[in-house]
């Protein structure tokens, strides 16, 4: 997989912060000719968020499980002293639930004024992916309780399924 | 000096901390109303807020018994009063009486502590008074006027320079970082017990331990002194209630007084911020439904007026608040009714069972529904919100004599004593508070009874669930675990078994995020020495629970 300069959570944390810096400044000048996103992998495909939502992206330290939490709740970690959530996306979005491997990742995401995490099969890269190349999804694929995918980018022979995280974050009972 | 000394005084520096801000800004009003005259503008606009000011200060001086500050603020209104109706009366020789007025009064707040000078205070009211009267006449002593109110300020600054005012979100960022210092001292002295013997032994090594110790005393300190700062009187609750009683008596028809002690019982200002409307709902119920009219007083040969007695005392590092009325008491067989019809006969046993019943959602004994105490939001609502705060709630009653409720909280929510224990190698906190006793299983002490765990505990049956039931993690073969914990509350008491008992920790409470959801088993988390989560374990919620396990 190509990438931003460098790799690493590490290094793509500071690029995403950079990138992240830039974006309002951008975004005044012209209206969004271009998406930045975060992407990551679940089950072999790419999803995106916009970058804004990422605050961080860790590694995945010791997941607490929490008896009786609702579902799609993996348990809570320790983001330096403060208890974190983290959300298996994948139970949520229909997949095996996750097995943690030396790839995965947390992406720390914040949605309106809550931080919560995110457990995700590997973080690849920041990229921008110019407004043109995003399509719906197609009608047919989609089922009910999908409607957290808002699209999809095809950019460079990739397709990239960008989410609505405040979707896939309210969690049904 | 006595305790009751020390909570006087601090209540006095409570008053000089709010009032001589107050008092000050009532003289820089003064000065400023002195110079509008001048420009010949009335100043009306001021008024009204310096009467406001002037009324707070008369307020709180007499509830602190500061006679002297009471009257010259009084009399200060008084003027203001009468400038409002009257603007025409404005004149050099008021503003200077104004100025001069509100320098005493500062003085006055700021000396509180040390006794107060009732000459200089009966010398002002009297000159008010004569001016009340009189007709205007001109003397321009406004100067020196300008100057007091100048001195006496220098002056407060000095006075009130040991106190400082700080937001109370800055007391719990201090705490956080002081809970992050003492988990990272424990993750150090847990490295070090790592350490093979043999190193640990070596002079400089030990001498990291005997180091160790001392940051976790020297840490230990700095949280006592902190939890402290956290501190407020219970009377900063209490105080509201006579008079919001007074008026909802009024509204009753019924006379009732209501009669406090304690007030100076130091509470976390995190548990008195969440208290003051579970009580109110306490007095409200002793007068809607607790107190009888003043006819079925006559009757039962009682006095006319009602009295409700709300009192805190200390006792062994938590806060009992009763709240006892002489009302008629609970009627037990409305309630055994009301449990029948509900079904819930069968956890009535006694009488002290049966009344704990009103603590259950949909439970009111009163017949008629009140404005104000009307059975949507009834005790099970209050009792909620004690055990939300680690608390308990009792209550007692006796028919034609009265009820009487007893609050159990702890003095603090911010750091919780708990014992650590271990369940199919997951480690949860329980709050001490409702931890009973720990027992190591021998055999044969385990029994099943309608496929429920007992066990004999002090000479009772209790029931021991199995914890990884309660958890989620599954049975464990029978007699795999080694011990259980007895988890009580009141008089309801339940076993949990467990592998390991880990120790006693102070841990710093982290709310659980709304995402997770509300499990009935864990009320919180905490993060543990070694840096991982770890869930606090919700004993209330358990043993209020009805559970197969």
């Amino acid at each position: 997989m190509s990438g931003p300069p460098g790799q690493g959570a590490d290094s793509l944390l500071r690029f995403a912060d950079e990138l992240e810096r830039q974006a309002p400044a951008t975004e005044a000048l012209r209206p969004s000719p271009e998406l930045h996103l975060v992407t990551f992998a679940l089950d072999r495909e790419e999803f995106g968020i916009p970058i804004e939502q990422v605050r961080e992206v860790i590694r995945v330290g010791e997941i607490t499980r929490v008896p009786q939490a609702r579902p799609h709740v993996r348990g809570v970690t320790n983001l330096r002293g403060r208890v974190l959530a983290v959300v298996e996306i994948r139970t949520r979005m229909g997949l095996p639930a996750a097995e943690i491997t030396p790839r995965s990742r947390v992406v720390v995401v914040g949605v309106h004024d809550r931080i919560l995490g995110i457990l995700v099969d590997g973080v690849s890269q920041v990229v921008k992916v110019p407004t043109e190349t995003v399509a719906p999804a197609p009608e047919e694929v989609l089922s009910p309780g999908t409607d957290y995918i808002t699209g999809v980018a095809r950019w460079n022979s990739r397709l990239i399924m960008l989410l609505d995280l405040e979707k896939v974050l309210l969690l049904p009972d | 000096m006595d305790a009751d000394d020390n909570a006087f005084s601090e209540l006095i520096q409570d008053y000089i901390v709010e009032c001589l801000p107050l008092a000050e800004q009532v003289g820089d009003a003064f000065v400023e109303l002195e110079r509008r005259w001048r420009d010949e503008d009335e100043g009306a606009d001021l008024l009204e807020p310096l009467r406001g000011r002037l009324h707070t200060l008369k307020g709180n001086s007499a509830m602190m018994g500061l006679a002297p500050a009471q009257a010259v603020a009084h009399a200060l209104e008084d003027v203001c009063a009468l400038l409002r109706a009257e603007p025409a009366r404005r004149s050099d020789e008021v503003a200077a009486l104004l100025v001069g007025g509100s320098g005493l009064l500062i003085d006055l707040v700021r000396s509180a502590a040390n006794g107060s000078k009732p000459e200089a205070a009966a010398e002002f009211v009297e000159q008010v008074r004569s001016l009340l009267d009189a007709s205007p006449s001109a003397s321009p002593r406004r100067r020196r006027g300008d100057r007091r109110v100048a001195e006496r300020r220098g002056d407060a600054a000095d006075s009130s320079s040991s106190v400082v005012r700080v937001d109370f979100r800055r007391l719990d960022a201090m705490l956080e970082v002081l809970g992050e210092g003492m988990i990272e001292q424990e993750a150090v002295a847990e490295l070090y017990r790592r350490l093979p013997r043999k190193v640990r032994a070596t002079d400089e090594l030990s001498d990291l331990d005997r180091g160790l110790l001392a940051l976790r005393k020297t840490l230990k300190r700095l949280e006592g002194i902190l939890m402290e700062t956290r501190l407020l009187p219970i009377s900063s609750v209490f105080g509201r209630f006579p008079r919001l009683v007074r008026d909802l008596a009024q509204a009753e028809n019924k006379p009732v007084r209501v009669v406090t002690a304690g007030g100076e019982i130091p509470l976390d200002k995190a548990i008195l911020d969440r208290i003051g409307e579970p009580l109110m709902h306490l007095l409200t119920n002793a007068v809607v439904h607790g107190i009888e009219s003043p006819e079925e007083r006559a009757r039962a040969q009682k006095p006319a007026e009602g009295t409700i007695d709300l009192r805190a005392t200390s006792e062994s590092g938590r806060v009992v608040i009763r709240i006892t009325d002489d009302g008629g008491g609970l009627d037990d067989a409305k309630i055994l009714a009301k449990a029948r019809a509900l079904g819930l006969e069968s956890r009535a046993a006694d009488p002290e069972q049966l009344r704990s019943l009103i603590f259950l959602p949909g439970f009111s004994t009163a017949e008629e529904v009140s404005a104000l105490a009307g059975r949507g939001v009834g005790l099970d609502v209050v009792a909620h919100a004690i055990h939300e705060l680690g608390g308990t709630i009792e209550v007692e009653s006796r028919l034609g004599r009265g009820t009487s409720f007893t609050l159990n909280l702890p003095l603090t929510l911010a750091i919780l004593r708990s014992l650590i224990v271990e369940v199919d190698r997951e480690r949860y906190a329980v709050p001490i508070s409702h931890v009973a006793a720990t027992v190591r299983v021998e055999p044969d002490t385990m029994h099943e009874m309608n496929r429920k765990g007992v066990a004999l505990w002090r000479g009772d049956l209790i029931h021991v669930c199995d914890g990884g039931t309660l958890l989620g993690t599954g049975v464990a073969p029978n007699g795999s675990r080694r011990f259980y914990i007895v988890i009580s509350m009141g008089n309801r008491r339940r076993g949990i078994l467990v592998d390991r008992l880990i120790g006693h920790q102070d841990i710093v409470v982290k709310s659980l995020d709304a995402t997770v959801g509300r499990p009935d088993v864990v009320s919180g988390t905490t993060i543990l020495g070694d840096g991982k989560v770890a869930c606090i374990l919700d004993a209330v919620r358990i043993l209020d629970q009805r559970m197969s396990a």
